[in-house]
């Protein structure tokens, strides 16, 4: 087990299986409201869903729109557990905030390089600290 | 963060919970900007209008609305829609859009908002006065409020506008603190800015290069509001900046300090001339020119009436001109419109080509004065844009 300090912003203890995007993600296009899959077909992820799992990506890009995704996914049944990401900016952090989605980020450590797709994580607010309890993912 | 009591009560519940969930959005965002306080603020100016850019996403965002009736606290008003409200046939909009589009302005109108569909709140009787505090999203509303009328707000998005129109709070940091209003670029316009669209040239061209920095401009003889109106949506468009000072011309400029500069630059006529090749087109088969972004004052309608006192549109093009529904309300409007529609050109209100889903689908190259809309409609790959000065474009449109 390996915790690594973030800064809590949406505050929530979630664990659960990781999905992880190098690339950044704009909701408005790249994820369907609908499923929770992803879209974007330059994305590794194209055709996987982000649905109650813990969604870690560099950082959020695109139409202001997607805030209004991001709380679409809620009243949809397919949000995200959790979003961990290196620098949340106004897009994810509104609709975390409306959706009441835990969303961390500033990461102490390189969680891109620590974290992979399909590991155990625990987003842990309180302890201001993300946990990766078990190594499932390939690289 | 600070609350007052009044504020804490919100916060917890005790007014409901949409309201609280609204709360904690305002002090949320507070909080990360490192904001010591809320700040009550004057008006709202509220983005999320267009059923072309919200879509489906929009109607679930509203559910968040449906618990309780709540209404806004402070003036608020709303960015443009996809279609004119009365006209949208005639624009070619289906009647499944206009459905979905009306039901979104219903649903802002049922929390006390003024539906004025319009980016330009300051030309029909809604200015912001000097140090006001504001929560504006409209991106080149938000440049002219700050820069023109010396108003403070930060570029909000549609739900934290909507969400300091319901609390009638926003959290203080950024532009709404005096050290942050500085001015980091110094530039010196070396060329006569002689139409509307040489002012979005320079808008255009700052943003691209400067992103988010304030500028400290000199070199300008005069600022007239349509003057600014271009220059502010340009450089929020390509650079998503927020504040601009003119000296001796905007109200701040006096009182700013020039000690944060880190560059000086020239905008020559080179430099303005590689804005307009920059959206250059080599055919000429222009299908539709688009004025009015930001929307036409009646000043520009009034530019366009005279242009074709001798003058006709020539076939196989249309011409649209975009503003807002209360200022089609003046006499003067109404003249004026009755004389161009008989030359071809068509006036509609609350929509703009940026955000109407029309322009992009039954047009494929598009004339416009304005670097914003060019941006915007060169990002669909089946439109050809054009930029070329308003009087640039009567003359190859006319005979």
């Amino acid at each position: 087990m390996k915790s690594i300090t973030i800064r809590p912003i949406v505050e929530g203890k979630k664990e659960g299986q990781a999905i992880v995007s190098l690339l950044p993600i704009s909701f408005y296009g790249d994820v369907d409201p609908e499923t929770g899959k992803i879209l974007d077909k330059s994305n590794p992820l194209y055709g996987k869903s982000i649905a109650n799992k813990i969604f870690m990506f560099p950082e959020s890009k695109g139409s202001t729109v997607g805030s209004y995704i991001i709380y679409g996914l809620q009243v949809n049944g397919v949000a995200p557990l959790g979003l961990i990401v290196n620098t949340a900016e106004a897009i994810v952090i509104t609709g975390a905030i409306l959706a009441d989605i835990p969303l961390v980020d500033k990461p102490e450590s390189d969680i891109f390089s620590e974290i992979k797709t399909g590991d155990i994580v625990q987003i842990n607010t309180i302890k201001k600290e993300i946990v990766i309890k078990k190594r499932m993912g390939i690289d | 963060m600070f609350l007052t009591k009044n504020q804490e009560k919100m916060l917890e519940g005790e007014m409901g919970e949409v309201i609280a969930i609204n709360m904690k959005l305002i002090v949320k965002i507070g909080e990360i900007n490192e904001a010591e306080k809320l700040i009550p603020i004057k008006s709202a100016q509220i983005a999320g209008v267009s059923y072309f850019t919200v879509g489906e996403a929009i109607f679930s965002f509203f559910n968040l609305f449906s618990k309780e009736k709540v209404k806004v606290k402070v003036p608020s008003w709303l960015n443009p829609a996809g279609m004119d409200r009365e006209n949208w046939e005639k624009m070619g909009i289906s009647k499944k859009f206009a459905e979905k589009q009306f039901q979104i302005i219903e649903k802002y109108k049922e929390m006390g908002i003024e539906t004025t569909l319009t980016c330009t709140p300051y030309l029909i009787g809604n200015q912001p006065n000097y140090g006001e505090h504001l929560a504006w999203s409209e991106s080149s509303a938000v440049v002219m409020a700050n820069s023109f009328f010396g108003a403070r707000t930060n570029r909000e998005g549609g739900p934290s506008s909507l969400a300091a129109a319901l609390t009638g709070f926003t959290s203080e940091y950024d532009f709404h603190l005096t050290e942050k209003r500085q001015p980091t670029i110094k530039v010196n316009v070396e060329t006569n800015l002689n139409s509307l669209s040489d002012f979005s040239a320079l808008g255009y061209w700052y943003g691209k290069n400067f992103h988010g920095e304030t500028p400290f401009i000199t070199g300008l003889p005069q600022l007239s509001v349509n003057e600014a109106k271009m220059l502010s949506s340009a450089m929020a468009a390509s650079g998503s900046v927020t504040l601009f000072h003119v000296k001796n011309l905007t109200p701040e400029s006096d009182i700013t300090s020039l000690n944060n500069i880190k560059e000086r630059i020239i905008f020559s006529e080179s430099e303005k001339q590689s804005v307009y090749d920059f959206f250059a087109q080599k055919e000429t088969d222009f299908d539709l020119v688009a004025i009015g972004c930001p929307h036409a004052s009646l000043v520009e309608l009034l530019i366009i009436h005279n242009f074709f006192e001798d003058k006709i549109l020539k076939k196989n093009v249309k011409f649209w001109v975009f503003t807002a529904q209360k200022v089609s309300h003046s006499k003067k409007f109404q003249s004026i419109q009755r004389f161009l529609e008989r030359k071809g050109v068509e006036i509609f209100t609350d929509t703009c080509m940026v955000v109407s889903p029309i322009i992009r689908t039954k047009y494929k190259h598009i004339l416009t004065n304005s670097a914003k809309a060019s941006k915007y409609l060169s990002n669909s790959k089946q439109t050809k844009v054009t930029f070329k000065s308003l009087n640039h474009i009567l003359r190859s449109v006319t005979e």
